[in-house]
């Protein structure tokens, strides 16, 4: 699968990403990842906050790359856990996990199924691996959506 | 070791039926079954035949080629199937698959619509995992068995005491477990009773405080 398919098949469309949205998302993923560290919250609270940020993460290199989610499609969560290894380059050891982790979000939110601690933790682990990379990737080869904007 | 349903049917009926019965919605063609289970499509022929002849199989013409799927109409399918799941099917695979963490896996076992032998097509195999192993270890060991179950595979994973104490609160989902059918992969319901006995105990005890 490449993000050329992806589109083709209507899971993708083009989008030309501005230096504003992309600084507007990494700061709702700083949020969200802090969020996710808030103690008192449950763990399904703290897992959602981490998932969140994974899907921004996702989000946000997918815009980088040129592309946006069609998310009126069933399954853009599918979509974007999808383009990770295309986008940031993420191994298949950790994609088999975050494919996991979006499991987990689907059985909780629709059957109530609980979220572990280390679900917890991994989902929070997986999120940080994940900014790490973006924020590698964008100031390699996507300076300019870095720079301050008027 | 060679499982229980190997050792009464034989390796190749086994995983015949298993492939089949289990997934009584699919018809599959002679190629898929040789590639699901890992017989020559030469002996399966002949096998494939055989378990038509017996009723257990029906089998198709679809154009020029011959598909066959469960008979679920067999008397027996029911038992047989019942049978490979616990033997052959789903079991079998996971346990193999968690063998390497069985030092920090202390319970396991499938739980829900797979336990019951009321899966649809596209069923998830719910499996709970109690223990000290962690979740992305758990996830990566099972990651391969999706593919020869033909379904997706998602583990709960959490600690023996995290278990007991959501069945001390009264906890939706650690009630339904409790309450339902399992198949078990590592451990037995005499562990299981334990659990819950020690969490009567506790329980009680917070009714004194």
């Amino acid at each position: 699968m490449t993000l050329q398919n992806l589109l083709r098949i209507g899971k993708l469309k083009p989008h030309a990403a501005t230096a504003a949205e992309v600084q507007r998302l990494l700061v709702a993923i700083e949020r969200s990842l802090a969020d996710a560290q808030v103690a008192g919250l449950s763990s399904e609270a703290r897992f959602d906050l981490a998932y969140k940020a994974v899907m921004q993460c996702a989000l946000v290199a997918t815009l980088a790359a040129g592309y946006r989610p069609s998310t009126h499609e069933p399954g853009h969560h599918q979509t974007m856990i999808q383009t990770l290894p295309l986008t940031l380059g993420v191994a298949n050891d950790d994609w088999i996990v975050l494919d996991a982790l979006r499991k987990q979000r689907n059985a909780n939110d629709y059957t109530g199924q609980p979220i572990a601690a280390d679900a917890v933790a991994e989902c929070l682990r997986q999120a940080r691996a994940l900014r790490e990379a973006l924020l590698a990737r964008l100031a390699a080869e996507h300076a300019q959506l870095l720079r301050q904007h008027g | 070791m060679p499982s229980l349903a190997d050792q009464l049917l034989g390796q190749t009926r086994s995983r015949v039926l298993g492939a089949l019965l289990l997934h009584p919605d699919s018809a599959l063609h002679v190629r898929e079954v040789a590639r699901l289970t890992g017989a020559s499509p030469g002996s399966l022929h002949r096998e494939l035949r055989a378990l038509a002849g017996m009723g257990l199989l029906v089998r198709q013409e679809v154009g020029r080629q011959v598909h066959y799927r469960a008979d679920t109409a067999s008397p027996v399918y029911a038992e047989l199937a019942g049978l490979l799941r616990k033997t052959a099917g789903v079991v079998d695979v996971l346990r193999e698959a968690l063998v390497p963490l069985a030092d920090r896996v202390g319970l396991a076992f499938v739980f829900g619509s797979v336990a019951a032998g009321t899966e649809r097509t596209g069923s998830d195999v719910d499996v709970l995992i109690l223990g000290s192993a962690g979740f992305a270890e758990v996830v990566r060991a099972l990651a391969p068995t999706q593919e020869a179950l033909r379904r997706e595979v998602n583990p709960t994973v959490m600690s023996i005491k995290a278990f007991a104490d959501k069945l001390v609160a009264g906890d939706g989902f650690a009630r339904s477990v409790a309450e339902g059918p399992r198949l078990w992969l590592l451990g037995g319901e005499d562990d299981f009773a334990e659990l819950a006995a020690h969490r009567e105990a506790q329980a009680a005890r917070g009714h004194r405080r």
